[in-house]
């Protein structure tokens, strides 16, 4: 375990310093965007954004911080982040000729696979709920307070959905050869589940409907993880490894 | 006795057992119902082709791969589940070298036996630097023939009765494989059972003390290195200018077998000395002058060809 922690190590390191550098940019920013919302608002051409931007217009700071910290950088980073742990997860071993010499240890497949998928899972989450876990401190900078606890509520279902994708890659990856197909793969889903987003008679049929500013406004508001929506996300998650197992169990090296 | 019984039957010890092993790759049969029975103690040697079937046959004894029919036992123990308790009572070296190169020999070793008692490491270090391999360089810069011989010192470090080696001495130079062999021959005087493929004749011979011939997934014959060397040894190679007739050969002195190919006939010898054989070809003057008589060392591919009438490349 502790070697398929540290193979992502600087991996881990240097998504979290994206992460924070990024929520550190948005935070000092604040004041000026809470000024120029108005004016920003005429501007946004699509009416997805623009309830986005009311949101944060009603809500404050924890609005903004919903937008800029969970909805942009964590699904967009995180998720990227998410596909590139998982698609190398088993394919990657396949691709290169190593999947032999890893199977071959006197080790079960299943402590194998379940050592990868959470040592990717570590590094997947464990940045976001630091990088979160900041922000009442930045928001106290520009004299916004924040509640650590609530953040922290969202930064946990931030997560549920970055490893539903990363479960959904990594299922994939158990059972291929080819890591740039599935990366590739995933790559064009977000762009179209993005797309469908965006546009507000097919808003609802979105994935990212699953963390965007209104459903992060909701448990910051009510304390609470939305059961509806988490979880099914933590169900995907543990469906996805379950298939993994049991393909991995029998895939020939 | 079940695959968690921690004792063991003394016949079972180091013992290998395969029954009806049938392995298909979607349309291909990759082994066609294959049996083998060996150990406790000895080396087996599996010859074959490329495509034969011996690494398939080595990765189902090593519980990597799962048989689609038969059984597999290996220290009497029952291949189940995802083949671990095999893994378990058994040591592998690859055929196939693909290593991580980012890793030094050291720690490259310590994946490898990761599962392993501790001390199999120390072992495997020091086997690996008996050979002469720079264990802090990083796996990257080493050549072929050293790749091999880090998966063998890996393969040689844990305190199992059973090593599955499947092609342990191939890209290393003939001073080299000396060692390997050397070392080989170390594990078969401590009693270990050793179970090696390989497609060149030659390094094989000199350590296995049965060899096991496969072909097409099949396996084709199994014979003691003394009945291999003894019928290669009586093999006779003639040329003629035009096909001679086989009842003819057959009744020549000396002559236990004939197999003809257009002008060209094998023949085994039922003994050791060749020259009832050649009297009895010189004075028959119906088969006509022989354009060329080969008598002696054979390759692989030659072996299988002249003593199992199978063409193997």
């Amino acid at each position: 375990m502790r070697a398929e922690l540290r193979a992502k190590l600087w991996m881990g390191i240097a998504y979290f310093v994206v992460l924070e550098a990024l929520i550190v940019a948005a935070m000092l920013y604040w004041p000026q965007f809470a000024k120029n919302l108005e004016h920003l608002k005429a501007l946004i051409p699509l009416d997805v954004l623009r309830d986005m931007a009311d949101k944060i217009d009603e809500s404050g700071a924890s609005a903004y911080v919903h937008a800029q910290h969970f909805f942009k950088a964590c699904n967009a980073l995180g998720g990227l982040v998410a596909v590139l742990f998982a698609m190398n997860a088993v394919a990657l071993e396949a691709q290169r000729g190593t999947l032999e010499i890893w199977l071959a240890r006197a080790l079960s497949r299943r402590r194998l696979l379940l050592e990868r998928w959470f040592a990717g899972a570590f590094w997947l989450c464990v940045p976001v709920l630091v990088s979160t876990a900041t922000v009442p401190w930045l928001g106290s900078l520009v004299d916004e307070p924040l509640d650590l606890g609530l953040l922290l509520l969202c930064a946990l279902h931030q997560c549920l959905f970055l490893l539903a994708i990363y479960s959904l890659t990594f299922l994939a990856s158990s059972a291929s050869s080819n890591p740039m197909a599935i990366g590739f793969s995933m790559l064009l889903a977000a762009i179209t589940e993005l797309s469908v987003y965006m546009i507000e008679r097919l808003t609802h049929w979105s994935v990212f409907r699953f963390a965007d500013v209104g459903l992060y406004q909701e448990i910051y508001d009510g304390g609470a993880l939305p059961w509806r929506v988490s979880l099914p996300l933590a169900a995907v998650s543990l469906v996805c490894v379950l298939l993994a197992l049991h393909i991995f169990a029998r895939r020939t090296p | 006795m079940n695959a968690t019984s921690p004792t063991l039957q003394a016949a079972d010890a180091g013992a290998i057992r395969a029954r009806g092993l049938v392995r298909r790759f979607g349309e291909k049969l990759a082994l066609a119902g294959v049996e083998l029975e060996a150990g406790p103690g000895g080396v087996i040697g599996l010859l074959g082709p490329n495509g034969s079937g011996k690494s398939t046959f080595l990765r189902i004894l090593y519980g990597l791969v799962r048989p689609d029919e038969g059984s597999v036992e290996l220290d009497g123990v029952r291949y189940s589940g995802d083949g671990l308790a095999l893994r378990q009572r058994a040591s592998y070296a690859p055929g196939e070298i693909a290593l991580y190169g980012e890793l030094t020999g050291e720690r490259h070793l310590a994946f490898l036996l990761r599962g392993r008692e501790p001390e199999a490491l120390e072992r495997a270090s020091a086997t690996a630097r008996e050979l002469g391999l720079p264990l802090e360089r990083r796996v990257r810069g080493y050549s072929h023939g050293m790749k091999r011989q880090l998966l063998l010192s890996a393969a040689l470090a844990p305190r199992v009765r059973i090593r599955i080696l499947d092609e342990p001495s191939e890209g290393l130079d003939p001073a080299k494989r000396g060692e390997v062999l050397a070392l080989l021959e170390r594990e078969k005087q401590a009693g270990t059972t050793i179970l090696l493929s390989s497609h060149h004749l030659g390094e094989i011979d000199r350590i296995c003390d049965r060899l096991v011939f496969f072909h097409a997934g099949k396996k084709i014959a199994d014979e003691t290195r003394e009945q291999v060397l003894a019928s290669a040894r009586r093999l006779v190679r003639v040329s003629f200018e035009r096909a001679p007739d086989p009842a003819r050969l057959s009744a020549l002195a000396g002559v236990a077998r004939v197999r003809v190919d257009g002008p060209r006939a094998s023949l085994e010898l039922a003994g050791d000395d060749p020259r009832p054989f050649l009297a009895a070809l010189a004075a028959d003057a119906a088969l006509g002058m022989p354009a060329s008589i080969e008598y002696g060392a054979l390759s692989l591919p030659e072996l299988m060809r002249e003593l199992y009438g199978v063409e193997a490349c």
